[in-house]
């Protein structure tokens, strides 16, 4: 069976790599629990042609063509692949890399937020890192479908903030699937979410459990670390040595050793500069390293030790002001976090926000730009594509527009970092799961049918239209040297 | 004649501070070309000289000399507006959502508002929040106590946040429909509105001496406050997002002459029809497509677009106090689903004091010069506030948030505090 080509082809070797670098077992399974089975669909080669691209490495490049085949980027430019290319017409817009949330509920706070949903927060004790996101994602969440319109290819979806520890978050692709493992992203690895300040220590705090304050926050984490340090240890002598007792199998240890062995990364919720000076300590002290500050609200106090560090901030372009901890917020936070070189990345935690990741961006932009900062609008793209594929570790994979890259694409109306853009289409690896002017092209989840959900979004198109559909799409082209001659999708 | 760019002008304003700012009246301020969105016209902007005196627009017009004024402002590529409008916010009245003691748009964590309650009182013009919005062009704002779990919230006030000062009290009722208040009457929609209905028609007969009310009726004051309410038609701004909600409450307000404005609205396009027929305005927010409730499932993009092809004069709010200033993204993004841009524009400056019968937020000759100058279409998101004047008066541009800006924009390595922290 092909079925599985792919996810073996995909799995062998960092499973490979993983026996190699692991001379003892984690409770090592013969085949990665839970692995996706998602499947690259099979699709013709095509080029589109005429468009602007902002590459999402920061660059950009002008009335180009980008060639596709087999969902990866072969070529940029004027190439002449051997073959017949689907010819899209781009009629001068603008193309990105599909638009990446490093932070979403997507699926675990599903619509309809009522209580038979509500999966997003094992909040019953400090430490759940035993549990994962992705084993209560609902597939069937609508709020999916209203992400792919905006151009979100790619999204992680993360235990909410209520521990110290969350548990595990899972990337996903946004394509429309019967099961959770149908959306994972081959090859990705787990995040770890943390949480420091008011969360933690108000939900157990309020039920007289630790932590009630900061210190017993961080006390949390070390006795945690301190455990997972010594379940280690031992799983390492029982492998070295089957004599010495093997431990008994603990799930929350086995998340916090993952993250120990590199293997999972920690995306830490953290609001305040003070707190996150004192995560990126506590990571020194247990030997592991912190991926990503979530919600970084003052990674501007701190952006210098940000970058020394290289940690990601994951950040809102403007949002603030439920909490204290939230109080601090500047319109700069973004630009000062890029100005200082550290990695800033545009989330949204939330399923409005992940609709126009690309506005958050061009606020960012404009905030820093209004005070004199020097920021592209490539620059401003890479903080919702390429950086945030680097803080989900899979920038080798998707992010940028690069040759031998996921073909992950959104072909914009209208400028990306404009309020009046609208995602025309968006591919992921090379297939058209969202073309705004086809119906046929617009998935649906199950809940959207008979409900009277009408997908969220707008049956009529916007007032502006530069392109017309049957501009876009639908002509009769020659492409290369070849002279193949294709009609378009 | 002090001739300044507004680059300048904001340099100045953050060297000098509060203080000469705001004692800078601009009592005889000349605009030059300045991209002009007079209200009623906003689909016809001009590029027009703008003469400020004693707080009004005195003169409108191409080539104006004006030898006396203090202060020439080149006013190309920048665009005028009538200053931000919300029709429904907390804004100066909550700062932190999680510190209670900052919270006083509602009762209590489980809200015990009812007709009394009157949010007047509550206002705090010195809130970071309303600062930080000030200078982001939201100068004028409806204050409305949070809804729910009563069917009605009490009484709303309007705000100038740039003066400080309330414009107007007890402007309108605010209540809300719908499952949010619902689960107080033992969890149906019947008694919700049935309540108010036996207490509507109960008004007549009502003598507020010797008014002795039974279980589960309204106060004394509650009576009287509802009586005010349709004694002097003011508004009954109700939050509902079910189109059968909906039709229920344009069926009330026929019944008792009630001057109904829709909020919430998420599924009022089903309705658009009867709502124009009616004449009532809606106030909404129109990112709010999720289907995030079984009364929210029409939840579409494009619900202002339709309410207007319907003829429904709409307001467009923001959900979040703290981000009140992205009414200009929410109103663009309206537009991006098909809303005509001049009513984007009109939804979040005139629309809001239309609605509510007040006779600011107009940008026209000889209205009080209150307005913003945007960097660039005032809809865009990569537009921003250059100035905003008040009454005449221009708005210091510094906020906490902009404080902070500075205080930290320069890191420096060599200081082992890194920050200017003095």
């Amino acid at each position: 069976m092909g079925l599985h080509d792919n996810q073996v082809r995909l799995f062998v070797v960092p499973l490979i790599a993983l026996l190699i670098s692991l001379s003892f077992a984690v409770q090592l399974q013969a085949r990665e629990p839970y692995a996706s089975t998602y499947q690259v669909r099979a699709v013709a080669p095509f080029v589109i042609s005429d468009v602007n691209v902002f590459l999402g490495d920061g660059g950009e490049l002008l009335d180009t063509r980008v060639w596709v085949k087999d969902g990866r980027i072969l070529a940029l430019g004027e190439a002449t692949p051997e073959g017949r290319y689907i010819h899209v017409e781009g009629n001068g817009r603008w193309l990105t890399p599909g638009l990446i949330d490093v932070h979403s509920h997507l699926g675990d706070y599903p619509a309809p937020a009522i209580a038979s949903t509500r999966d997003g927060n094992e909040s019953t004790a400090p430490n759940t890192a035993r549990v994962w996101a992705e084993h209560s994602v609902w597939p069937q969440d609508p709020q999916f479908e209203l992400a792919l319109a905006g151009g979100v290819t790619t999204l992680q979806v993360l235990p909410g903030s209520a521990n110290l520890f969350g548990g595990r978050g899972v990337t996903l692709k946004n394509v429309p699937s019967r099961t959770v493992q149908g959306m994972k992203f081959p090859g990705a690895r787990h995040g770890l979410k943390m949480a420091c300040g008011e969360n933690p220590k108000r939900v157990y705090g309020a039920r007289l459990l630790a932590p009630s304050t900061r210190m017993g926050n961080v006390a949390g984490y070390r006795e945690a670390w301190a455990a997972a340090t010594d379940y280690r240890r031992k799983l390492k002598e029982h492998a070295a040595d089957a004599t010495k007792p093997k431990p008994d199998r603990d799930l929350t240890l086995d998340t916090l050793v993952g993250v120990l062995e590199g293997d999972i990364i920690v995306h830490n919720h953290c609001y305040r500069a003070d707190e996150m000076a004192y995560m990126i300590d506590v990571a020194a002290e247990f030997g592991y390293r912190i991926g990503t500050f979530h919600h970084a609200v003052e990674s501007y106090k701190v952006a210098d030790l940000l970058a020394r560090e290289g940690i990601c901030s994951a950040m809102w372009a403007d949002w603030w002001g439920g909490k204290l901890e939230q109080f601090d917020s500047v319109q700069q936070n973004i630009a000062l976090v890029h100005k200082a070189g550290a990695c800033a990345v545009v989330h949204s935690d939330s399923a409005r926000g992940i609709q126009r990741l690309n506005q958050e961006a061009a606020k960012a932009m404009t905030a820093g730009r209004r005070m004199g900062l020097e920021i592209s609008e490539g620059e401003a793209i890479r903080w919702v594509t390429l950086n945030a594929a680097k803080s989900l570790g899979i920038d080798a994979e998707t992010g940028s527009i690069a040759v031998g890259k996921a073909a992950d694409l959104v072909l914009w109306h209208g400028h990306p970092l404009s309020v009046y853009a609208r995602a025309d289409q968006v591919y992921i690896d090379g297939y058209l799961y969202y073309d705004r002017h086809d119906p046929d092209r617009q998935p649906r989840s199950d809940f959207s049918l008979g409900t009277g959900f009408a997908g969220g979004t707008a049956a009529k198109q916007g007032t502006t239209p530069a392109v017309s559909t049957a501009e876009a799409v639908g002509k009769v082209v020659v492409t290369g040297d070849q002279g193949a001659v294709e009609v378009t999708r | 004649m002090k001739s300044a760019s507004l680059h300048g002008l904001r340099t100045v304003a953050l060297l000098v501070g509060v203080i000469s700012f705001h004692s800078a009246s601009a009592a005889g301020s000349l605009i030059r070309d300045v991209t002009w969105y007079g209200s009623g016209s906003e689909a016809n902007p001009v590029v027009t000289d703008v003469l400020l005196v004693d707080g009004l627009i005195a003169q409108v017009g191409t080539g104006l000399t004006a030898p006396g004024v203090t202060e020439v402002i080149d006013g190309r590529g920048l665009h005028m507006t009538a200053a931000l409008f919300t029709a429904r916010t907390q804004l100066g009245l909550d700062e932190l959502d999680l510190e209670l003691t900052t919270v006083d748009s509602r009762l209590g964590e489980f809200g015990l508002t009812g007709p009394a309650f009157d949010i007047q009182y509550a206002f705090n013009p010195a809130s970071v929040a309303v600062n930080v919005n000030l200078v982001e062009g939201v100068v004028y704002g409806v204050l409305a106590p949070r809804v729910g779990p009563d069917l009605l919230a009490g009484y709303g006030a309007v705000a100038n946040f740039g003066t400080g000062k309330l414009l107007a009290r007890r402007t309108a009722m605010f209540g809300a429909s719908g499952a949010v208040v619902a689960a107080k009457f033992g969890g149906s929609r019947a008694e919700n509105i049935g309540r108010l209905r036996r207490a509507l028609s109960a008004l007549p007969g009502f003598r507020a001496r010797g008014y002795v009310p039974n279980p589960g009726e309204y106060s004394r004051a509650d009576m009287l406050a509802l009586s005010e309410m349709v004694k002097e038609h003011k508004p009954l701004v109700m939050h509902a997002h079910r189109a059968a909600d909906i039709r229920e409450l344009l069926r009330l307000a026929a019944d008792f002459d009630l001057q109904l404005v829709l909020s919430g609205a998420t599924e009022a396009w089903q309705v658009a029809g009867e709502l124009a027929a009616a004449d009532v305005a809606v106030i909404l927010d129109p990112l709010e497509n999720l289907p995030l409730s079984f009364e929210q499932l029409g939840a579409r993009l494009d619900n202002a677009a339709l309410l207007h092809a319907a003829g429904v004069t709409l307001a467009i709010v923001v959900s979040d106090l703290h981000n009140t200033r992205l009414l200009r993204q929410h109103a663009g993004n309206a537009v991006a689903h098909g809303l005509p841009w001049p009513v984007g524009l009109a939804a979040i400056t005139r629309a809001p004091a239309q609605i509510f019968g007040l006779q600011v937020g107009r940008l026209q000759q000889g209205s009080a010069a209150t307005f913003v100058l945007w960097s660039g279409d005032p809809l865009e998101v990569t537009t921003y506030a250059q100035a905003v004047m008040v009454d005449g008066r221009w708005i210091d541009p510094t906020s906490r948030q902009t404080r902070l800006f500075e205080r930290y924009r320069d890191l420096d390595d060599t200081e082992a505090t890194g920050f200017k922290y003095r």
